[in-house]
């Protein structure tokens, strides 16, 4: 692609000083994260789920806690200010640690300068921790000690560590490279170029895709909300036990099941719908009058559940449509209140089933319209004059040209029996129906965010996640190798 | 908007098609039956799906003392907008939608960029381990760690109670990714190639060249993205519980739906006497269909327009990569 200007690169003890620099690089990015090493954290009235990042960013989260100890005078306020420009300074020095990280991957000309910006940050990240220690040697002097309760942060020690780390193998390898001969202009190998247009979107993918699996570690410790993740409170699979052995947990869970498999059930034994509804639909000849159908029937699609909900709530609620009818026409006697047909718990699978069809009929029905106006038209020319009338050629020719799509659906649906989303459970739900609208999704919900109880429902999502993920490779072979064709 | 030439290639075909058939076949009465049949279920199944939105609508324009008395069933009485003037006037609904729309504009914009240029770059074979780093992004459709796992992170990350939570985890979308990438590879690699040997470099060749002819494509995820953004309602129910100057719209109109407080309480001055006056030509009922029509308002706007885009998203989703 273009000519290479790239002298002669260092031997093996560069590289492997650039590989320490980058490692090192990339820690100390990955740690601004982590709460856990937030070297800021000098005294417990910071809020230890603040790590390094909203610590530099944000001054409010440093001082979420500390209303009283300023005006108690236990802690000056310019300590924490000065905790705060360090963390800011921390901050910087580190972006500018990883920028000489990405450089070092380019030529000699390239490379050094990033060796001179991470000359830069070294400087700056070490000036930092200087400040921040300084801090720490301040609030020790607070007046009250018992409920300041100063203390080393760890984390200054981690990233004392991996700083040196950087500050020596970057400055070893910069002179390393200031020795060789440069290149007139900056280059770098495309190879490397993409990678690093592609690093950031990476990062963000690991940070809120990958990074809360690292979560499910809560399902192996006894923890309430605010505390902390210490040995001593591993449990082990107790959380995963008591699943089975506690009798009130046990029959939550088959309730939920139940709930959950009944309403997916539901809606697999249904899942041929939408492909009758467009093999109708197309029966329709009038293009005009079609296209006029499908807009509206898929509208419901673009609304949200709440917003259905709120479509539930004007027709069948005491004073909606329904009962406004109803007292119009007499069936309703004059004075008496309506029925909130919304309340009653009474059939509410179906119910549940019929809003979902409502919502979802018109716009799964597309992809099976396609299909239709994809099928062959020699085929139906071939079964007319084979003497097949209308309704012979749709079941003969319409259907089978659309089971393979039917089947990929039903295949997709099956695996996703236990997911069926807490959005649509969440807003119909009230005091009576909850013992049988709440399916998984939601029960996980109200016992973690409600109840506050994580490492039960921790345990419930993971073991979810796993069945599911499981499902779907099987769904996945199945179509392998009924169809010859991978789902996924 | 125009049709597609595939649209009209269609249409043209069951034109002919139907012409074809008549000439041929004369319907039987069974036939007869079963077209007038299929007719009136589809005008009725139409009815069901429109006139939910139609009956709102009519009760918020019409007279709200004949609402109140249940007057207003198919045709709008005494027909105002005072109703929406007031909207300006109930709690947090204004600070809702400014935080829905934000959401939905600032979200959709990073959304689209990053789904250009990481579709893009996903598509360039020298990329270092190319294949590893594109499945690494489409393997994270397939699983998730859990809703709790989710929460403990974004509280982790600083991100609850905080605007950003909005829009930050939203910028890489896997699925709209493929979809991009599939697009860009049908694109015949000798315009690229040129670019390139004009010594243009790969930001150029993003802006110049692979930008102009994603257009459609674009516009199909950035129309999925902003209804997708506009309809979230879980996201702020879990991560805003501090800060409700964060709802969003729809989380608002939960609230309302399930409130069984008083108009004075929801409308700003509670105790003020000229808006308690103006609360008394409201009710309970009328208050919360408007916020529902507030809510579904921009959605039925651009719907007629964006249609087409709908129907290409999910043909596209049938063909992944």
């Amino acid at each position: 692609m273009k000519e290479k200007t790239d002298a002669p690169s260092g031997g093996v003890v560069n590289g492997l000083l650039h590989i320490l620099q980058r490692v090192s690089a990339i820690l100390l990015v990955v740690l601004i994260f982590l709460p856990g090493v937030n070297p800021g954290r000098i005294t417990e009235l910071i809020n230890k789920n603040v790590s390094l990042f909203p610590a530099a960013i944000s001054y409010d989260s440093l001082t979420a806690e500390m209303g009283r100890a300023f005006t108690k005078f236990w802690v000056a306020e310019s300590t924490i200010k000065f905790l705060f420009a360090g963390s800011i300074v921390l901050l910087i020095g580190i972006l500018c640690a990883a920028a000489a990280g990405c450089m070092s991957v380019g030529n000699n000309r390239l490379k050094r300068l990033g060796g001179l910006i991470g000359i830069g940050g070294s400087v700056l990240m070490i000036i930092g921790l200087v400040i921040i220690y300084m801090s720490y040697a301040d609030i020790r002097q607070t007046p009250n000690p018992d409920r300041v309760n100063p203390m080393f942060p760890s984390g200054l020690t981690v990233y004392a560590i991996l700083v040196g780390i950087f500050t020596l193998s970057n400055a070893v390898a910069t002179v390393m490279v200031m020795m060789r001969p440069m290149e007139n202009r900056f280059w770098m190998e495309s190879k490397y170029k993409l990678f690093l247009m592609f690093l950031p979107f990476a990062a963000l993918c690991f940070v809120f895709a990958y990074l809360p699996l690292w979560g499910w570690r809560y399902a192996f410790f006894d923890y309430t909300a605010g505390g902390s993740l210490t040995a001593d409170k591993f449990v082990g699979f107790k959380w995963f036990t008591s699943l089975f052995q506690s009798e009130a947990t046990r029959n939550d869970v088959l309730r939920v099941l139940r709930n959950t498999l009944v309403m997916s059930g539901l809606g697999i034994l249904t899942s041929w719908l939408p492909m009758a509804f467009a093999i109708f639909l197309c029966e329709i000849k009038n293009v005009k009058l079609r296209r006029f159908i499908q807009t509206f029937t898929t509208i419901p699609n673009f609304i949200s559940w709440v917003m259905v909900y709120a479509i539930a709530f004007a027709i069948f609620s005491t004073d909606g449509f329904i009962n406004t009818i109803a007292s119009a026409i007499g069936m309703l006697p004059e004075g008496t209140a309506g029925t909130n047909y919304l309340l009653s718990s009474d059939g509410i699978w179906v119910k549940m089933l019929l809003w979902g069809i409502w919502k979802g009929i018109g716009w799964s029905a597309i992809i099976y319209i396609a299909g239709v106006s994809g099928i062959d038209q020699q085929l139906y020319e071939a079964a007319t004059v084979d003497g097949a009338g209308r309704f012979q050629r749709m079941w003969h020719v319409t259907v089978p040209g659309l089971l393979p799509t039917y089947f990929v659906m039903l295949l997709m649906s099956i695996a996703n029996i236990l997911s069926n989303g807490m959005d649509q459970y969440l807003v119909f739900e009230n005091k009576q129906n909850t013992s049988v609208i709440e399916v998984l999704d939601l029960y996980v919900y109200h016992l973690g965010i409600g109840n506050g109880n994580i490492p039960l429902s921790t345990v419930i999502g993971m073991v979810k996640s796993i069945v599911s993920v499981i499902l779907l490779f099987v769904a996945n072979r199945v179509s392998k190798s009924v169809r010859g064709e991978s789902i996924v | 908007m125009a049709k597609t030439a595939q649209e009209k290639i269609d249409e043209k075909a069951e034109r002919e098609y139907e012409k074809h058939h008549k000439s041929h076949i004369k319907k039987s009465f069974g036939d007869k039956v079963f077209d007038v049949v299929n007719h009136i279920f589809f005008i009725l199944f139409t009815l069901l799906c429109a006139f939910p939105f139609y009956y709102l609508f009519i009760n918020t324009i019409s007279d709200n003392s004949m609402v109140q008395k249940g007057q207003i069933t198919l045709i709008p009485r005494g027909i105002n907008i005072n109703n929406y003037i007031m909207m300006l006037n109930v709690n947090d609904l204004g600070q809702a939608f400014i935080v829905s729309i934000a959401r939905t504009i600032i979200g959709t914009a990073l959304m689209v960029l990053a789904s250009a240029l990481v579709g893009y770059l996903v598509t360039k074979q020298e990329m270092w381990h190319r294949q590893f780093w594109y499945r690494f992004l489409v393997i994270t459709m397939y699983f998730n760690a859990g809703i709790i796992p989710w929460y403990l992170n974004m509280s982790m990350l600083g991100l609850t109670d905080n605007f950003l939570a909005y829009i930050i985890p939203g910028i890489v979308a896997p699925y709209n990714i493929i979809l991009v990438k599939t697009y860009i590879e049908s694109i015949p690699a000798e315009l690229e190639e040129s670019a390139f040997i004009d010594g243009a470099g790969y930001f150029t060749v993003f802006r110049q060249i692979i930008w102009p002819i994603c257009k459609p494509i674009l516009a199909t995820i950035a129309i999925f993205g902003a209804v997708g953004h506009w309809n979230s309602f879980t996201d702020s129910l879990i991560l805003m519980q501090n800060n409700p100057s964060m709802y969003t719209l729809q989380h608002r109109l939960y609230i309302y739906l399930n409130t069984s407080s008083n108009l004075g309480q929801l409308m700003s001055g509670g105790g003020n006497v000229a808006s308690t006056a103006a609360a008394g030509m409201m009710n309970m009922k009328v208050l919360k269909y408007t916020i529902s029509m507030v809510t579904v308002i921009p959605i039925l706007i651009v719907y007629p327009f964006m249609n087409r885009y709908f129907e290409k998203g999910i043909m596209l989703g049938a063909v992944k990569g």
